[in-house]
């Protein structure tokens, strides 16, 4: 668990973080959004101590991050940044194994780790480990990139923009990735980012920053059902907001059972999300949509009216609440 | 221009654009060949020699034999094309291989070898091809993309070949007669010469990173360090020596202790200071410049990863610096050689005495024994360290 309370940065007279307040619990995914400059990278860096804070207090699990020597805790932190950061004179195993060599671990644990990496990230022991980092792709460099972070297996993981160089699609590719190793992992990570669609698809824990303030933090449907200001609201996409709720929304929820006949000859599988579902109405002009399980059997219905008024209903009652 | 224009004309999409540098090259190297002295005949060492054109020197088959050659490395480099690239750098390397060969014939044709003391000195046409020569083999290089140990695995056979030649059969050549005079003193002098270097270079390279540490350290040492460094830059060596004689023949004089350790006005200490002190802007520069230069996002990753400070300078910072800091230590060690011949004139030996001889008696020979030398120490360094630079880029490549 990472604790900051009213930490501050300045750097000579500016301010770049403003007494935040931010918890983050054991197996959470937080992530910090906002336009460059707001302070979300300070915030990271002052976590494993690259950044020195000037007031307030980090804590982790409990202990307050002085306590620990710098160098120690920086072996207990994974950290991926945006150029990667790898050592080009370093083959590509020799890069993964690097916290473990400091931490001594024995040579042959060492091996059999950078390989146990290697294949949980998709990098083909055989082809890439004696690769130097300046004869991989964007998106195998940030592979290795996470990989040394995650070496010596730390709980906390810091990430700062690490999908930022990449193009759309390995973006994308390595999101899902990140995603399912994460559902696997259940570490600790903090993740920096200006990419709004990254972070709702990826964090449980959404936090929007500002001239090094918090604005607002929580849930990523919280924000997007209530989203605090104008700012906010824009950064989450102004009138697409709509959809990105739907995105983070399952079909299975909004389903309802199936009568007699097969409403629709179009056909979404339950864990779809609802974005995918409204997409698939507009294309086949239908306004309804046969739910089936992953063996393709029919296993209920989800109409476009039934979305709008379960919508409706959702936000009066949260107004209400 | 009527030689080229009865040249094929080049083909597009096969070899792409006539290689100018190589075709400039072949017609100075042919105006050369024709237009200035080949060789120059002289009954002994004092007088001057008299020139001798290529026709009269090689005859007229060895003359055509150069043209033809000559002619085949520009029409080669008319339509460049790899094939052709290597063919030219054939062309090359035989007509480095001939050369000596083509002495052999002046010396059979010229010297009389009823007069003992004849001798036959190498005329402009001569240098002016050697030295077009070795460019086109830097020319040749850069186009077939070869490493830099290429240049010095060619240089040095046909350099073997030349030195056999010379050794065996070129008994009448200038050179080799003032070679074989002091073959002595000529060893002794390039040991000399290379102990000068090798000394002056070792203590810039540990004073240079030093002092490049320091600066590093300290912000404000590196504006009076390069001031300083600068300055002493812009003294002409040879005043640098002047200056130095006064103040060390005083400590000399007073100082017991110095005198007995080596310490004098001329010879080895003024010689070992000067160099020291021209060597280490270009060591302090190199060596600053690489450290700073390591990208601040790999340095920080490095902390990040929990390295500490000194694991962070000698597993990240210092290798990847490597090449930038020999490339230091190579412009170094080239400038040292030739500056420590101008050391000779204050009694620190080396291959600058010959040149200062070989002046005071006008014997041009002699000259060139001591400024050859020097010059093919100076290629070998810089081809030796430039490889070793390459060879540590990070992956072994870019």
């Amino acid at each position: 668990m990472i604790e900051l309370s009213h930490v501050s940065k300045y750097f000579g007279t500016e301010m770049a973080v403003d007494a935040i307040n931010l918890k983050v619990e054991k197996g959470q995914f937080c992530a910090l959004v906002g336009t460059s400059g707001c302070g979300k990278s300070t915030t990271l860096r002052m976590i494993n101590r690259l950044i020195e804070k000037s007031d307030g207090e980090i804590t982790l699990d409990g202990q307050a991050i002085e306590a620990y020597d710098p160098v120690k805790l920086r072996r207990r932190i994974g950290y991926v940044i945006q150029s990667t950061g790898l050592f080009p004179h370093w083959t590509v195993a020799r890069n993964i194994g690097l916290v473990p060599r400091l931490l001594k671990w024995p040579a042959k644990d060492i091996q059999a780790r950078v390989e146990e990496l290697m294949g949980l990230l998709g990098l083909p022991v055989a082809e890439f480990a004696h690769k130097y980092p300046h004869q991989l792709s964007g998106g195998q460099a940030q592979r290795v990139g996470v990989a040394r972070a995650l070496a010596a297996d730390p709980d906390i993981l810091l990430m700062d923009e690490p999908f930022g160089a990449l193009d759309p699609i390995t973006r994308v590719k390595l999101q899902d990735e990140l995603a399912g190793l994460q559902a696997r992992l259940h570490k600790t990570v903090v993740f920096v980012t200006h990419d709004m669609d990254e972070a709702l698809k990826l964090a449980n824990h959404l936090v929007v920053m500002r001239d090094g303030h918090i604005v607002q933090q929580g849930t990523p449907l919280s924000l997007l059902q209530h989203p605090k200001d104008p700012f906010v609201e824009s950064l989450l996409g102004g009138l697409e907001r709509g959809l990105k709720q739907a995105a983070l929304t399952r079909v299975k929820d909004h389903m309802s059972s199936m009568g007699p006949t097969l409403p629709s000859q179009f056909r979404i599988p339950a864990d779809f999300s609802l974005r995918q579902a409204l997409s698939m109405m507009l294309r086949d002009h239908t306004d309804r949509l046969a739910v089936v399980d992953q063996q393709d059997v029919p296993i209920g219905e989800l109409s476009l009216r039934k979305i709008v008024k379960e919508a409706q209903l959702e936000k009066g009652s949260m107004r209400e609440a | 221009m009527s030689l080229l224009d009865a040249l094929p004309t080049p083909r597009l999409g096969r070899g792409g654009y006539p290689n100018a540098v190589l075709i400039s090259l072949s017609v100075v190297m042919l105006a050369a060949v024709w237009g200035l002295d080949t060789v120059s005949v002289a009954p002994n060492r004092i007088v001057q020699g008299e020139s001798v054109h290529v026709q009269n020197a090689f005859g007229w088959p060895g003359a055509l034999l150069v043209s033809l050659l000559v002619i085949a490395l520009g029409s080669l480099a008319y339509q460049p094309s790899r094939i052709h690239y290597w063919a030219a750098l054939g062309v090359v390397v035989l007509l480095l291989v001939l050369m000596p060969f083509g002495l052999m014939v002046a010396s059979h044709f010229l010297i009389d070898p009823e007069l003992p003391q004849a001798r036959l000195g190498i005329g402009g046409g001569y240098w002016v091809v050697l030295f077009i020569s070795l460019l086109g083999i830097v020319e040749l290089r850069l186009r077939l993309g070869l490493k830099r140990l290429w240049p010095v695995f060619i240089l040095s056979g046909v350099g073997l070949i030349w030195w056999l030649c010379a050794w065996l059969w070129l008994k009448d050549l200038a050179l080799v007669q003032e070679f074989k005079a002091r073959d002595h003193q000529f060893i002794q002098a390039i040991r000399q010469h290379i102990i000068l270097v090798s000394t002056a270079v070792s203590v810039s390279v540990v004073m240079g990173t030093l002092l490049a540490l320091l600066m590093r350290r300290f912000a404000r040492l590196q504006k009076v360090a390069f001031a300083l460094l600068n300055f002493l830059q812009t003294i002409p060596s040879l005043a640098l020596f002047g200056l130095l004689l006064a103040p060390l023949a005083w400590l000399a004089a007073n100082v017991p202790f110095l005198a007995k350790v080596g310490v004098s006005g001329i010879g080895n200490t003024p010689a070992l200071i000067a160099l020291v002190a021209y060597s280490l802007l270009p060591m302090v520069r190199n060596t600053y410049t690489a450290l700073e230069e390591v990208s601040p996002d790999t340095l920080e990753a490095a902390s990040a990863m929990g390295m500490h400070r000194i694991q962070r300078f000698w597993q990240v910072r210092l290798p990847l610096a490597l090449p930038v800091l020999l490339e230091g230590v190579r412009i170094t060690t080239v400038q040292a050689i030739g500056l420590t011949a101008v050391a000779a004139l204050i009694g620190a030996g080396g291959l600058g005495t010959f040149i200062f001889q070989g002046l005071g008696q006008a014997a041009m020979d002699m000259v060139l024994l001591g400024a050859l030398p020097i010059l093919i120490l100076a290629l070998l360094v810089d081809a030796g360290l430039g490889a070793l630079a390459e060879a540590l880029r990070p992956g072994g490549v870019q």
